[in-house]
């Protein structure tokens, strides 16, 4: 030791030696500070090379010889690769990231990652210290950076986007994976069906949860507190896919409502709106949002809890007695809106009979969860199951009013496919039900929103009063729409669309050129088209 | 191939520290060279006023470099290397080994090429962290200036020839392998049709082989004028225009006899 002149210096030699032909290479396992990774407390542990990459440079799918193959594919794909270039590289064994197992099954796992460019410039040495009291240096071969892997469920891709459009909405984050833990539960009960009342029970939890957390999401902060909700929720939900008593429609529709008001509240804000359900008197069964409805509900009920503003919005105003239906509405949607249930649709008629009278009641936007509901939940029926209400459909489908202005463009889309649906149904089912105002409702514009239903006169124009679901091309009609709103010439036209009022296009446009001068409403110009309206 | 993967605790447990030392790279290659039992250097690691000092060594034999070109090495590797002692910090770092069963050679082999299964250890957990640098000297600074010089040598370079280059192409009124070519066509000439039943045989024993072909190939293959295959054909196979195997005759099902198929003719 020739420390100069530092006698505080003490100091002891050790030899160093690299010893040669170990035939131990030595890597790093690097954890990061964060995972509290504590290696002394490894009971046992398993590590082996993640294979998983191989086929990507693999590509063997297609058989070599005897079925499947192609003469001289081999030479052709290698013609192909040099032809542009391309080049895959290999598969080197080495670079492959690590699998670590700690502590068997229940322990952590970590995958293991390989360091680039460790060994480019400088070497790393691991110097350990002999029994003789030399040290030894082993060059380092490799650098892995080991990182534990989640073992708790994360959401794919699509499931993360869907939330993420929600984020607005959801106050409670942590339901939104018990509730997907619940509903695979249920998925996987289903066909079990081994403890029925435990299945029972997570069904109606489920169910429950799936309709309830729609509603109380916003309500309530807390998992207990949905929870409790959820049990009392899920029960209704049964007790509403059983009997579809109109206790429970309320109630849904109430719920319904309560969501919707609270999800949407802009949307309701809208002064158009309030005057949709005028119309709608006469509005037949078909209203286009049974369609929606069956759809959204079922994914608002079930599984799709997670919803964009647009679904969400959607399905409430069209579905708002979806909610009812659900159970049952789920698997129908695009077919014969609901031909399943038609008890449940007569009962519903007869509720909205009762409640909504006449279709001006149901303007009232308070009024408009109990009777919308249940004006939609009939609507969702088939058209030829209305047709018998007649006018009470027609009445009731008006009865929705504040179709939220929101997504017009997204539900009059829909809602256009469901009206030409309907329609269809409605043709078939050979009935005059009051299809048209739902119909006319659905193919209304997005500027239009609301399906101005009708009040349906009798066919030939003239102000009959209202029959069994005809839309007709009356004067008070029109008056009805321009008082309401602007409209175009475009927009009355297609409110009496010549399916409904039975009239040829020419004989349209000439009856509403009269009732047009008749009526000599006022004019004002909205992006530069020329609109019609009446103040009264 | 239980025991594959199965990792030896033994030096996690018993919490063997071992340091992490970076070292440059002249110094790692001189290290290569050391003969015996590999003995490179002295390690001295000392207290100087609380502060461990370590500090390294390297063998005299160990310091000539050899050049690259050849020469009488000019310059010495620094002797004096003072280490730089860093905490581990954040991470834990622990190492472990690869050991291949049934290879010898001293750079081990990858779990891959490994005649055995590898086995796989925890040699312990790093507790110290150092940086062997060399010690500013002449010597040092003459090395890194040479390696300096080294590096900066474009790998590409101009090169200015004697003679022009006469081993391009020169022109050719027609290239030997083209006249090869048409001497093979005109050799074999127009194609004949066979008998109908022959060439049925050859498509079938050629369809047994492979499912798909072009047209081209099996034009090739059964040495047909194309129309006369392409009739025959028709009546056996059928032409795919779209999937994966677009543009491809295949016979049809029931005359397939593939092994995942079941034969009908």
């Amino acid at each position: 030791m020739t420390s100069l002149g530092n006698s505080s210096s003490t100091g002891t030699e050790y030899i160093v030696r690299v010893p040669k032909n170990t035939s131990k290479r030595y890597n790093i396992m690097a954890f990061n500070a964060g995972d509290k990774v504590n290696c002394s407390t490894w009971t046992q542990a398993r590590m082996e090379r993640d294979m998983s990459n191989r086929r990507m440079y693999g590509e063997e799918e297609t058989p070599e010889a005897g079925a499947g193959s192609e003469f001289g594919k081999k030479q052709r794909e290698e013609a192909r690769r040099k032809k542009y270039g391309i080049i895959t590289k290999e598969f080197k064994v080495e670079d492959q990231p690590w699998l670590l197992k700690v502590n068997g099954k229940a322990g952590r796992r970590f995958k293991g990652l390989k360091k680039g460019g460790v060994t480019e410039n400088a070497s790393y040495y691991i110097f350990t210290q002999c029994a003789d009291g030399a040290f030894e240096a082993f060059p380092v071969h490799g650098w892995y950076n080991f990182t534990p892997q989640a073992k708790h469920r994360t959401l794919t891709a699509e499931e993360a986007e869907e939330e993420w459009g929600r984020r607005n909405k959801v106050v409670n984050h942590f339901s939104i994976m018990l509730q997907r833990r619940l509903r695979e539960q249920e998925h996987g009960e289903e066909e079990e069906e081994v403890a029925g009342e435990k299945g029972g029970k997570k069904k109606k939890k489920k169910g429950g949860k799936g309709g309830d957390l729609r509603i109380h999401d916003l309500e309530d902060d807390l998992e207990m507190s949905s929870d409790e909700s959820d049990s009392s929720g899920g029960e209704d939900g049964e007790g509403k896919s059983k009997s579809k008593k109109d206790i429970s429609s309320k109630a849904k529709a109430k719920k319904k409502k309560k969501r919707k008001g609270s999800d949407q509240e802009g949307l309701e804000d809208s002064d158009d709106g309030d005057f949709e359900g005028l119309e709608v008197d006469y509005m037949s069964d078909e209203s286009s949002s049974e369609e929606e409805e069956p759809e959204k509900a079922k994914p608002n009920k079930g599984d799709d809890v997670p919803k964009g503003i647009d679904e969400a919005s959607e399905s409430e105003e069209e579905s708002e007695e979806e909610n009812k239906n659900e159970e049952e509405g789920k698997e129908e949607e695009e077919e014969e809106e609901g031909k399943k249930t038609p008890v449940q649709t007569e009962k519903k008629k007869k509720k909205e009979k009762e409640s909504s009278g006449e279709s001006d009641s149901s303007e009232d936007s308070d009024i408009e969860g109990e009777t919308a509901s249940a004006l939609f939940m009939a609507k969702k029926r088939t058209p030829p199951k209305r047709g018998g209400r007649g006018s009470a459909g027609s009445s009731r489908t008006g009865s929705r009013p504040g179709t939220p202005s929101i997504d017009n463009a997204a539900t009059s889309n829909t809602l256009r496919a469901a009206a030409s649906k309907l329609e269809q149904g409605k043709r078939q089912a050979a009935t005059s039900s009051s299809d048209t105002p739902a119909a006319k409702r659905l193919k209304m514009e997005p500027s239009s929103q609301s399906p101005s239903g009708k009040s349906t006169p009798q066919p030939a124009s003239g102000k009959s009063t209202p029959s069994s679901s005809d839309v007709q091309l009356t004067e008070d009609a029109v008056r009805r729409y321009l008082i309401r709103k602007p409209m175009t010439t475009k927009d009355l036209l297609k409110k009496f669309q010549t399916k409904r009022t039975g009239l040829s296009s020419e004989q349209t446009v000439n009856v509403l050129a009269q009732i047009l001068k008749k009526l000599n409403p006022e004019r004002k110009n909205i992006n530069d088209k020329m609109h019609f309206y009446l103040t009264e | 191939m239980s025991d594959r993967g199965e990792v030896d605790l033994t030096g996690a447990k018993q919490n063997t520290g071992v340091w992490l030392v970076k070292v440059p790279k002249y110094l790692s290659q001189q290290w290569a060279k050391a003969t015996g039992r590999g003995e490179v250097g002295k390690l001295r690691i000392g207290k100087n006023q609380g502060k461990a000092e370590v500090s390294f060594t390297l063998n005299e034999e160990l310091t000539t470099i050899d050049s690259s070109s050849g020469k009488a090495p000019v310059v010495r590797a620094p002797r004096e290397h003072p280490f730089t002692m860093q905490t581990v910090g954040g991470q834990t770092l622990a190492v472990f080994t690869e050991t291949s069963s049934g290879q010898s050679d001293a750079e081990g082999s990858s779990s891959g090429t490994g005649t055995g299964p590898d086995k796989i250890a925890l040699e312990g957990v790093v507790v110290q962290r150092a940086e062997c640098r060399p010690a500013a000297s002449e010597n040092y600074m003459r090395l890194k200036r040479l390696q300096i010089e080294e590096s900066s040598k474009p790998h590409r370079f101009s090169q200015q020839l004697d003679k022009a280059v006469t081993t391009n192409y020169k022109p050719v009124a027609n290239h030997a392998y083209n006249l090869d070519y048409e001497k093979k066509k005109k050799e074999e000439g127009k194609r004949a049709r066979a008998d109908k039943q022959q060439v049925l045989d050859m498509l079938f024993s050629a369809f047994e082989k492979h499912q798909y072909y072009n047209i081209k190939d099996l034009v090739d293959i059964t040495k047909q004028p194309v129309i006369y295959l392409k009739e025959i054909l028709r009546d056996i196979g059928i032409y795919n225009v779209k999937g994966t195997h677009k543009n491809t005759w295949e016979l049809k099902p029931e005359y397939r006899h593939y092994q995942n198929e079941e034969k009908s003719d």
